[in-house]
């Protein structure tokens, strides 16, 4: 047990806040977009006319709610890959 | 499994300045290019009332695009802004399905080229805020509710080119390194084609759609 050097608890460490980072970032895009799926859906069953519209506008909606997803993956690939 | 995080780097002197420049993002990017601009030259090369199969999709996909920006614009300002929101998706749109071409990778992974498109969006919609609106109009917005939200508005502001660069990044990215790890896992058996489906067809027609809209909704907010 002796072998193990400041170094390798750094990259332990790593890992485990790109998990932490990627895990915990998840579960807002994942409420948020389902909400705006789920809204996009019980509009479309209402008004089936304007499925075009509320499409590009859903897909516009949960992109903008993916955002800080995105931003937690691209820490827990740092976090892995440059850390 | 190839390495990731190693990039290939042409460096130079120029006037006492070093300039690194990143060879596979460039020669991809020239691929794109040339790509599309041999496309446009195709499809327009004969031009009639009955389209051949080449200029009826070059027409779907302009038309769409020009609809789109009508919806949000009026018609002035939307031939005005057209070509930049339509010329973006096409070369985001291309450049995210390189990558499923055996040997390509995606410009688009490399965060200088995400960044630079945004920066074109954000000053683009600032300039045409305070061409249409003048400068005043302009400076005013920053204080929009009570003075003291100035600094927030400024961050708001700034944080819109961190975020819309960023999405692009992160997707494709993220995209092709999952698809890299899950490759080495299966030994390329059954699931990479899936995956390349979801990542590179899906994700990326999904992505370079957003961008161009961010974009216009960007420039449509600074305009109204």
């Amino acid at each position: 047990m002796e072998n193990i050097s400041g170094a390798d608890l750094v990259r332990a460490a790593a890992f485990i806040g790109a998990g932490i980072a990627m895990g915990l970032g998840a579960i807002g895009p994942g409420v948020g977009e389902g909400f705006a799926g789920g809204k996009a859906c019980e509009a479309i069953g209402r008004n089936p006319d304007e499925a075009g519209l509320l499409t590009r506008t859903m897909l516009v909606a949960q992109a903008v709610a993916e955002s800080t997803g995105i931003y937690s993956l691209v820490v827990a690939l740092l976090l892995i890959f440059v850390v | 499994m190839n390495e990731i995080g190693v990039i290939s780097q042409w460096a130079f002197n120029l006037f006492g300045t070093q300039f690194v420049l990143n060879k596979d993002t460039l020669i991809m990017t020239w691929i794109v290019m040339v790509f599309l601009i041999l496309f446009a030259l195709l499809a327009s090369r004969q031009t009639k009332i009955i389209p051949n199969p080449l200029q009826s999709t070059a027409e779907l996909m302009v038309g769409t695009w020009a609809d789109l920006v009508d919806d949000s614009l009026a018609v002035k300002e939307s031939r005005k802004y057209f070509p930049l929101v339509c010329t973006i998706f096409l070369l985001v749109w291309i450049s995210n399905m390189l990558g499923i071409v055996p040997f390509l990778s995606e410009p688009t992974a490399d965060l200088n080229t995400t960044l630079s498109l945004g920066l074109v969006g954000f000053i683009v919609a600032h300039y045409s805020g305070i061409k249409f609106k003048g400068i005043k109009a302009y400076a005013k917005g920053y204080f929009e509710p009570i003075f003291f939200m100035m600094p927030l508005n400024l961050i708001g502001e700034l944080a819109k080119i961190v975020s819309i660069s960023f999405r692009l990044f992160g997707n494709i990215m993220g995209g092709s390194i999952i698809i890299l790890v899950v490759s080495y896992l299966v030994y390329s058996l059954v699931l990479p084609p899936v995956l390349y489906g979801f990542f590179g067809l899906f994700v990326g027609t999904v992505q370079a759609f957003v961008f161009a809209m961010l974009t216009l909704v960007y420039i449509v907010v600074q305009i109204k």
